[in-house]
């Protein structure tokens, strides 16, 4: 009774805390930054882009009546599709051959080119600075003019063999290989380098003995994912002539036997997900010494006998050093013992050099020699030059502005969901490891999908014109920048995240907090180069009817106009380098990492 | 303390000056080192110990001055007269170097490139007589046993006896030696200096270490050559060198920037 007023009266005393705070001066002080000119350019830009976007969704009546509409048309795509009409294993042999040898050689081409330019274009090992800029200029024109562009000019020249698709796609492959390879060697230890060339090596023995070992997993990796791309490019470079199954899946398309082209459609994404498998699994093969310990049967086997799986490092302890080396030294062995480990290596690479000689072999094999021999290759180039808009510049026009929607409205609408997957794929943000699993399964398998397969199912489905090439693009958005900005999002520092997470912050709190701010760059520098694939996908799209000016690119090739074929060409290199100077001015005051 | 030292010098520096722009990293250096001498080089980071290394087998060309090396005027060497040279002269270096995805065995094989024409890809394409020889050199360094594995499984020291390994199988007549233990734990530290020791005994190597530590210089160097921002501020014998005194030229080494500033 006594104590009760004595222990409220404090309570009472307090001073209402939320309300003022106990020193508000007269003059309130700045507590907000003023924004600087280039944070509200760069606000402005991002403002604008989306603007665009929104314009181009509207422009291109991609709405919910046009989805509906297309919702209606699904039910008569079935009809059309269904049942569907599979090639005999027999039928089907000949064109999925001729695929996967011209896929292979042209990536085994790009990989040939691309080791040597990269050497040249690294500043490490670059004899000069001449040799880095040809190098460097080589690589960024490869990656410049688009496959199926070098497709139209080698069909002049070569005819419609495999040796058109091998080139167009492995000189194309070299703008990407070129520069992935180029990085590789830039990131290496300089040391063995060095010490083999105070051992007397030459350069090239100091190359293939201190670069070579140590670039070898990113090579072999880059190649295996240029191998996928290049294997979703040849199905378009059959819809311009490059035999195969994409000429086949043409065909159909072109005479409406929609029940043979999505059957072959069905086989094109399958064989897309097993050469995916593949690729892990000839990762694994190659280089089984990148992943950490072996799982399965074979890490049981090397458990089970700790003295041949010395490659873990394990301690066989109480032996005397000096007693086993002397032992090793007397067995006289001066190879690695014949472990299951190496023998199934040795199987691998075997099969890989008899696959990439096989594929060569029957590439080479198809070679009838020049097919324009009166006018000689340079006479053939001379076709391309000057470019000229064929009295159908206004059209092109046209073409290259719904091109540039088809980018927009596609990386917008596709941003939507893309966004918040790849968060919630990332690790560090993922509410559970069941959610952030089935995000990143649902991003992978996404990425499976071609977009071209999307495409073709589209049009087949709304019918030609640009919603269908959004659509697909769109899907592909999540694929690609769902996993880019999973990735980004597991890179931040996880030191603010800890410090934000100590002082009580929720989950969410600490994700606007801590993670965002850090990946926020990466997110615009990953947008904008979803922007920049998109606009060149857009352009290859339209070669199979979903919109844009690939389909006057296919139409003048048809017609023999090659001036226009470079016009068009010119062009769109022109947007796609506009785009390219605003991402990396944008990067640049976002503070971001380059992409 | 056994041989009397050679007239023959096996490296002579004659005024060498180093500049990288505006930068004196060696400053009119002159040092000899004879035939079968085990040369310590001491000096703060940054003193021009490495590049002083660097130039006995040309990997840096000297701004102005004279070396030669085994009868070689190195500056003048160029392409094969100066691949040549450095077959000669092994190198040690601190972080190792070697190429931690290869076999142990095929590091020690890249020491022979040298002698060798043409590019090498993988162990079995060197000689076998290359393969045993150099797996003999292993055995040297006490790590036979570990052949087959992959380099970057060995502790520091291990890698490091491996790279002493490959630069014996070059048949070397000069080892260098640029901080070879810097990186090493003091037991492995002493395990990799008496090796170096040894062999060099064994192959009447002339040795260059650059060394960090005033204990280490005075147990396995014959002489001690003290360097203070690319100039050589002390060169004398061990046995002339008391162990205090030693110390004192080490603290001094360190203690006159300072002074020299104020």
């Amino acid at each position: 009774m006594m104590t009760e007023p004595a222990a409220t009266s404090p309570a009472a005393t307090e001073p209402p805390a939320p309300s003022g705070g106990p020193h508000a001066p007269a003059a309130r002080p700045r507590t907000l930054p003023l924004p600087g000119p280039s944070g509200v350019a760069a606000l402005l830009t991002v403002l604008t882009l989306v603007g665009v976007g929104v314009w181009s969704v509207i422009d291109l009546r991609i709405n919910v009546a046009t989805l509906l509409s297309s919702a209606d048309n699904a039910s008569d795509f079935l009809s059309r599709t269904l049942p569907l009409d599979f090639p005999t294993p027999a039928e089907l042999a000949g064109p999925l051959g001729v695929t996967l040898a011209v896929v292979i050689a042209a990536t085994l081409l790009s990989v040939v080119l691309s080791i040597p330019l990269a050497v040249w274009a690294a500043g490490n090992t670059t004899p000069g600075r001449p040799a880095r800029t040809v190098a460097r200029a080589l690589i960024v024109i490869a990656r410049a003019v688009p496959d199926v562009v070098l497709a139209i000019l080698f069909f002049r020249l070569f005819g419609f063999g495999a040796v058109t698709g091998v080139l167009a796609m492995g000189l194309h492959s070299v703008g990407m290989v070129g520069k992935l390879y180029g990085d590789a060697v830039e990131q290496i230890d300089e040391g063995p380098r060095q010490a083999l060339r105070a051992a007397g090596a030459s350069r090239l023995q100091e190359l293939t003995g201190g670069v070579l070992p140590q670039v070898l997993p990113a090579f072999v990796a880059t190649a295996m994912h240029r191998l996928d791309i290049n294997l979703r490019i040849s199905v378009i470079l059959g819809f311009v002539g490059v035999a195969g199954i994409g000429q086949d899946l043409a065909h159909a398309l072109g005479r409406l036997d929609y029940q043979r082209g999505m059957a072959l459609a069905l086989i094109v994404l399958l064989l897309c997900v097993s050469i995916e498998l593949l690729s892990v699994a000839v990762r694994r093969a190659l280089l089984p010494d990148t992943e950490q310990r072996p799982t399965g049967v074979t890490g049981l086997v090397a458990r089970l006998r700790p003295g041949t799986g010395a490659r873990t490092g394990g301690r066989p302890a109480p032996v005397d050093p000096r007693t086993a080396s002397a032992e090793a030294l007397a067995s006289g062995r001066v190879s690695p013992p014949w472990t299951p480990e190496r023998v199934r290596r040795t199987f691998y690479v075997l099969v890989t050099t008899a696959v990439l000689v096989g594929s060569v072999a029957y590439s080479a094999l198809d070679f009838n020699g020049f097919i324009d021999s009166n006018r000689g290759p340079l006479g053939v180039l001379a076709m391309f030059w000057p470019p000229e808009s064929g009295g159908i510049g206004d059209r092109l026009l046209q073409g290259l502005v719904v091109t540039v929607q088809i980018a927009f409205a596609a990386t917008l609408l596709g941003m939507l969901p893309a966004l918040p997957v790849g968060v919630l794929a990332a690790r560090n943000v993922a509410p559970s490891r069941r959610v952030g699993q089935v995000c990143r399964m649902f991003i992978v398998f996404v990425r499976s999908v071609p977009e071209l397969i999307l495409a073709i199912v589209f049009v087949v489905m709304i019918g030609l014109g640009p919603v269908a090439g959004t659509l697909a693009l769109a899907i592909g958005v999540v694929g690609l920048l769902g996993k880019l900005v999973a990735d980004s999002v597991e890179e931040v520092d996880p030191g603010p995240e800890r410090a934000l997470r100590a002082t009580g912050a929720s989950r969410i709190q600490v994700f606007f907090g801590a993670t965002l701010p850090q990946a926020l760059p990466a997110f615009v520098g990953h947008s904008m180069y979803q922007l920049d694939v998109n606009i060149r996908a857009a352009t290859i799209l339209g070669i199979v009817g979903a919109g844009g000016i690939g389909y006057e690119l296919l139409n003048a090739a048809r017609v023999l106009e090659f001036g226009v074929v470079t016009l068009i060409t010119l062009m769109v290199f022109g947007v796609v380098m506009v785009v390219e100077l605003v991402a990396v001015w944008l990067r640049g005051v976002v503070g971001g990492r380059a992409a | 303390m056994d041989t009397a030292p050679r007239p023959r010098p096996a490296v002579r520096f004659d005024n060498v000056t180093k500049r990288f722009g505006d930068t004196v990293a060696l400053d009119g250096v002159s040092v000899t080192a004879n035939t079968g001498e085990v040369l310590v080089l001491l000096g703060l980071s940054g003193s021009g110990k490495s590049t002083l290394l660097r130039h006995v087998d040309g990997l840096q060309m000297p701004t102005s001055g004279g070396v030669e090396v085994l009868g070689v005027d190195v500056p003048g060497a160029r392409g094969r007269e100066l691949r040549a040279l450095r077959r000669r002269i092994g190198f040690v270096f601190q972080q190792f170097h070697l190429v931690g995805s290869l076999t142990v065995l095929e590091n020690v094989c890249t020491g022979a490139l040298g002698r060798m024409r043409g590019p090498r890809l993988g162990l079995p394409t060197y000689p076998r007589a290359v393969r045993e020889e150099a797996l003999a050199q292993l055995d040297r360094v006490g790590l036979a046993d570990r052949a087959f594995q992959r380099a970057d499984t060995l502790s520091g020291g291990q890698q490091q006896r491996v790279a002493i390994a490959r630069a014996m199988l070059q048949h070397p007549e000069v080892l260098l030696a640029d901080e070879p233990v810097a990186s090493l734990d003091p037991e492995s530290a002493h395990q990799v200096m008496e090796l170096i020791r040894e062999v060099a005994a064994e192959e009447n190597l002339t040795v260059l270490c650059s060394l960090h530590q005033v204990d280490l210089a005075l147990s396995w160097g014959d002489r001690i050559v003290g360097l203070r921002t690319g100039r050589v501020v002390m060169d004398s014998p061990v046995s002339e060198l008391g162990r205090d005194e030693a110390m004192a030229v080490y603290a001094r080494v360190g203690s006159a920037a300072p002074l020299t500033t104020a």
